[in-house]
């Protein structure tokens, strides 16, 4: 029996060794070929560059990522709440149609997309990307939002409303306290969306100095580049990587649950 | 209930989710639907050509390999996903010593930009100087003068298919592992006092009991294949010549030709495609429960 055992582990370790071999080789490669050539030249070098402004991508990612999460949140709970708990002609019609845009692939819709942004007179700004990335991330929210607030016990409302509450003193005084972890997921899954999303601001996006980073990849890339600029591009990826692992070191279990959550409740 | 703004207050909290999000995604899509009816350049010209936009989209021989990449990176990816998802997943449950290390390793590229990733990928699977054919030939496996073309007209679809595995398989892993902790443990002790080995005991209850899951996990995989672009885009941008276009990625290419009208045409027939799969998936999942 301990025989059995022992072999069934090894049999488990080498699976699990076998897929995490394959799983480090593009990091450990991404690391080594940034200090390949320059060594740590190489980060300063991306850190000095003429045309790729590191820190000023970053910031312009915070800015699209986080101006996207703090809309999604608020208009989801709002619309979230009145699709749980109100009810008014057009309630399911409305609430479908809104879901049905969840198998709307950015990509279909660039043309049109990028008529009504330049329309607004809001291409080549942060808020014409903020509001794309919105649209297309809010729904997997109102979706999670929704869910959640179905659960919350009726009684807790028909006690706040003997009390003389209004419906929106309920949401910001019932609702929203007992909805810690959910705002939790939604926003770091909000964020983590609009800061990975890389066709939206290549669409709508001409300013280098507004790109985010997933746009900014393209200021390290050349037509034929040398092992040197090799090298500097790693070293570049690997910063521009470094704000996504610490958010994952801090929100991994609502990352996690907020994941499976859309997935399993969807 | 009487409120500020009475029996409208309703709309008033849905105003902003319909108004930034269902107006603009929705006009979108009425807006493609009457560009692709028209020769629109995406600047001014514009005169209507009715169907003539689908009739050259079902003749061109790009459309067609687009499609057939598409549905291959499908099938590919939704496959490797659940079997290595599955596979770990279980290992997972053993509570082996290690087991969450395991688990945060392969779910921590969810959290990398696919951007980024692609990026890493496109170099690493260089032929000449790439990593990948350095770290094979310095095994031996490969020539010194050898190269495979990860990236070319016949690896680049499968090579686009394995980033995705890459960023997407831990995230079938963590579905599956929360599937599993919600199958009750009286199944697999009953089988257990049957006999039932530990391959039964997968083929009969597990697999079984994680239906649901894995038809989730199929419907997301799909979408998910018509919404890829930037590993795409980003790698081979379609090439060498069109060999490695997805539909996504074609119609970029279409609109950056000026070619809007076409381009929009292209998205309908995405669009159709991708509302007629998740209404096929809905209803197979509606008649299982």
């Amino acid at each position: 029996m301990k025989r059995k055992r022992l072999l069934a582990w090894g049999a488990m370790y080498g699976v699990l060794g076998i897929l995490a071999i394959m799983w480090t080789y593009p990091i450990v490669v991404a690391i080594q070929k940034s200090f390949a050539v320059g060594g740590v030249g190489n980060y300063t070098a991306v850190l000095n560059h003429d045309q790729f402004n590191y820190w000023s991508a970053i910031g312009n990612s915070f800015l699209m990522a986080g101006g996207s999460t703090v809309v999604i949140v608020v208009i989801s709970c709002l619309g979230g709440y009145a699709f749980s708990r109100m009810r008014f002609p057009g309630r399911v019609f409305l609430y479908r149609a809104l879901l049905a845009c969840l198998a709307v692939p950015v990509a279909s819709v660039v043309t049109p997309l990028f008529f009504s942004i330049n329309s607004l007179g809001l291409r080549d700004s942060y808020f014409g990307v903020i509001i794309p990335l919105v649209a297309f991330n809010v729904m997997t929210m109102l979706l999670l939002t929704k869910n959640h607030f179905d659960g919350i016990p009726t009684e807790l409302v028909e006690a706040a409303t003997i009390d003389g509450a209004r419906p929106f003193g309920i949401l910001w005084r019932i609702f929203l306290p007992l909805s810690g972890p959910l705002l939790a997921n939604v926003s770091v899954l909000s964020f983590v969306y609009s800061w990975n999303e890389y066709l939206l601001p290549n669409l709508l996006i001409s300013s280098p100095e507004k790109y985010p980073v997933t746009q900014a990849i393209a200021l390290l890339q050349f037509e034929r580049m040398s092992q040197e600029q090799i090298g500097q591009l790693y070293a570049g990826l690997i910063l521009m990587t470094i704000p996504s692992v610490i958010v994952y070191l801090f929100s991994q279990r609502y990352l996690q649950s907020g994941l499976t959550a859309g997935a399993v409740k969807s | 209930m009487r409120s500020f703004g009475g029996r409208w207050a309703p709309y008033l909290y849905v105003a902003p989710i319909v108004i930034i999000a269902g107006v603009l995604l929705y006009f979108s899509i009425g807006f493609a639907v009457y560009a692709s009816l028209t020769d629109w350049n995406g600047l001014t010209r514009m005169e209507f050509i009715g169907l003539a936009n689908y009739a050259e989209l079902f003749q061109d021989r790009t459309f067609y390999i687009a499609l057939g990449n598409t549905v291959k990176f499908m099938i590919a990816t939704v496959t490797l996903q659940a079997v290595l998802g599955l596979l770990i997943a279980v290992i997972a449950k053993e509570r082996i010593p290690g087991s969450n290390f395991f688990k945060a390793l392969f779910f921590a590229p969810i959290a990398m930009a696919p951007a980024i990733i692609a990026t890493v990928f496109k170099y690493m699977l260089e032929a000449n100087y790439g990593a990948l054919n350095e770290t094979l030939r310095a095994l031996g496996l490969l020539g010194a003068n050898e190269t495979i073309q990860w990236l070319g007209a016949d690896l680049g679809v499968w090579s686009i298919s394995a980033i995705n595995v890459f960023s997407w398989m831990g995230f079938s892993m963590m579905v599956y592992f929360a599937g599993l902790m919600a199958i009750p443990d009286e199944l697999y002790e009953a089988a257990e006092l049957d006999g039932a080995g530990w391959w039964r005991r997968l083929f009969s209850i597990t697999i079984p009991s994680l239906r649901g899951t894995t038809s989730v996990l199929i419907t997301l995989g799909i979408v998910g294949s018509l919404k890829t672009f930037d590993s795409v885009w980003l790698t081979t941008q379609g090439g060498p010549g069109v060999s490695t276009h997805f539909l996504s990625t074609f119609l970029y290419q279409a609109r950056l030709d000026r070619e809007a009208g076409y381009s929009s045409a292209i998205g309908i027939v995405i669009l159709v495609v991708a509302f007629a799969l998740a209404v096929v998936q809905m209803r197979l999942s509606n008649r299982e429960n």
